[in-house]
């Protein structure tokens, strides 16, 4: 493992700041410090697995993450980008307006190599098969704090499903007190309440994609 | 239904006391959103008109024949006369999105929490100097727009109205549980710095949140020890989520949550307080550490995400369980499932003592009533199995 995955692995703050700024200044390939940082945010999602970590590491790694990328972005040339792994919409359901969860989700499913659209809060169903339609995004995820954004869930899968969209697009919600009731009960294909799992199904669905 | 021989006083007594009942107690924890909706009010009407926000309620319970306790009276807040104290509360409301005049939340939904940075990283200091209330009353203008008296005036038309709830439930002989309403240290400053921004400041400066922590804690408590005089209701509901370990491991709960729960919990007990522990999320790794806690004074309040069957096992025998029909099944479920998971609750957590048939975390808005009475029923009619 290199220096700087193992350094973010560990949420070492000011050792991967030192070593992202080193990289850059001895002219390695941004790119290649963005697989690293990867590759430390993928050790962050086992130890996590294996309850070494917690909710709390996700979160502060996810955030070491973002500060590395901003730095590492504006040095990547147009076309130097990796491939993402998938494209997918994410958004909270109409009538809701909570967004923790969805940015802590949408934060890891970037840091693992999606292309995340983020629609925001209180997104209402037609907006989101309109994304879906003109990114062509194999995924959705939705997430709702509260009991109405059931409702709001159920419509924009009849909406998707209405679109033509269903056959193509892989449905997950998430949130506080989403159950596999609620997964059944709006049609979605997968729910989750832990944030690194719900990862993991999306990568699922991006291989069932492909 | 169960021929009852205690009234709904001694019932509860008895499961938070742990000794025999004659049946399982059932306590929702009920605002006025649900019963809004279901009288043909908006959640919106409900919430600005005391009066009838609360007969609705009121109305509910008579149209289900009852039940045995208010976990919190009603949906007034329990506040003492202090700028401190309407600041506190302030700062809390003021980041709620309320039904029918914010964007994205419709008059039938209920209030939603809009978390952001209320407190910087820079206000730990002067926390850690002012302690909370000197801190609150030197920024009230950053919180509130309100004057001084304003602010008390608010406080005390809260108490008052909270007062009157109470004394609605006396008059039909149902006890309500908690005369004042708090939150931790972590939990409070947790939602005012937001859980990423807080989660930064435990591991970046954990010495500096300790400190913080300190100089709040005896303000939380004396507040509310004060607010449970002022309603004349012996118990203190404390608000939990964020210390639990869904969020965090066992080391940020040992040194940032418990010590601070316990010196809470010590204290309300000290003065003949219950505490309701009200805990959202999962805790099931943290409950072993409940056994430390005032024995038959506190009540683990549990939402359905918690094992509540775990914390039968490890603190049936040190403190009363209530909880956890999901809120999801309030709302989607049937009838049937109701009662189902009801029985399920009540012959495993309910034998014998212990236990208050209760939703977990308040009844959504968007409960369906026939669920919600055979919840009711479930506890009126079905005895544990043998």
């Amino acid at each position: 493992m290199s220096k700087l995955a193992d350094a973010l692995a560990n949420l070492d703050e000011d050792e991967v700041r030192r070593l992202v700024r080193e990289k850059i200044d001895a002219g390695v390939d941004p790119m290649a410090i963005v697989v690293e940082c990867r590759k430390g945010m993928d050790i962050v999602g086992e130890r996590y697995k294996s309850k070494d970590y917690f909710l709390s590491e996700l979160i502060i790694s996810g955030e070491m993450f973002k500060e590395a990328m901003a730095v590492v972005e504006p040095m990547l040339k147009a076309g130097m980008q990796s491939e993402p792994i998938s494209k997918m919409v994410l958004a909270t359901a109409k009538g809701d307006i909570h967004n923790i969860g969805k940015d802590i989700v949408g934060t890891l499913l970037t840091a693992a190599g999606f292309e995340v659209h983020d629609l925001g809060i209180d997104v209402a169903p037609g907006i989101i098969v309109e994304k879906l339609v003109e990114t062509g995004a194999p995924i959705l995820g939705m997430s709702g704090l509260l009991t109405p954004s059931f409702e709001s869930m159920k419509e924009t899968v009849e909406a998707v499903e209405a679109a033509g969209l269903r056959g193509r697009v892989k449905v997950i919600v998430g949130g506080g007190i989403v159950t596999e009731r609620v997964g059944k009960y709006v049609g979605a294909d997968a729910f989750t309440n832990d944030a690194s799992e719900g990862v993991d199904i999306c990568r699922r669905f991006a291989k069932e994609a492909k | 239904m169960i021929k009852e021989t205690m009234t709904s006083k001694e019932r509860v007594e008895a499961a938070i006391n742990l000794e025999r009942y004659d049946r399982v107690p059932v306590a929702p924890l009920m605002d006025v959103m649900f019963p809004s909706r279901y009288k043909g009010m908006t959640v919106a009407h409900g919430i600005s008109h005391w009066k009838e926000g609360f007969q609705a309620i009121v109305d509910i319970f008579d149209e289900v024949g009852g039940w045995d306790a208010m976990i919190l009276p009603g949906y007034s807040l329990a506040l003492t006369p202090r700028v401190a104290s309407g600041v506190t509360a302030a700062l809390g409301s003021g980041d709620y999105r309320f039904p029918g005049q914010d964007p994205g939340v419709s008059e039938y939904s209920q209030p939603q929490y809009v978390e952001r940075e209320r407190l910087t990283v820079e206000d730990y200091d002067e926390i850690i100097n002012l302690g909370w209330s000197g801190f609150a009353e030197k920024h009230r203008e950053r919180f509130t727009f309100f004057s001084p008296d304003q602010i008390i005036a608010w406080t005390q038309r809260q108490t008052e109205h909270y007062t009157r709830e109470r004394e609605t439930w006396d008059a039909r002989g149902i006890p309500s549980l908690c005369g004042a309403i708090v939150q931790s240290p972590l939990m409070f400053l947790s939602t005012k710095r937001s859980l990423t921004a807080f989660t930064m400041d435990l591991h970046r400066i954990p010495d500096k949140v300790e400190a913080a922590m300190d100089a709040m804690v005896d303000g939380f408590i004396e507040g509310a020890i004060e607010a449970a005089g002022l309603t004349g209701i012996p118990g203190v509901f404390l608000v939990l989520e964020r210390g639990g370990g869904f969020y965090y491991p066992l080391r940020i709960f040992e040194r940032f949550e418990f010590p601070y729960m316990k010196k809470m919990t010590e204290a309300f007990a000290a003065e003949g307080l219950l505490t309701v522990m009200h805990f959202d999320q999962d805790w099931t790794l943290n409950l072993p550490y409940l056994r430390e806690l005032p024995r038959k004074m506190c009540v683990v309040e549990l939402d359905s995400t918690t094992d509540i069957f775990k914390a039968k096992e490890i603190l049936g025998d040190h403190m009363c369980i209530a909880g956890d029909v999901p809120a999801s099944l309030s709302s989607i479920g049937t009838p049937e499932e109701m009662e189902a998971y009801c029985r399920k609750l009540i012959d495993i957590v309910g034998k014998d003592t212990g236990f208050i048939l209760s939703s977990g975390c308040t009844v959504p808005a968007d409960a369906k009533f026939e669920n919600f009475k055979a919840m009711i029923d479930t506890a009126k009619s079905y005895l544990p199995a043998n």
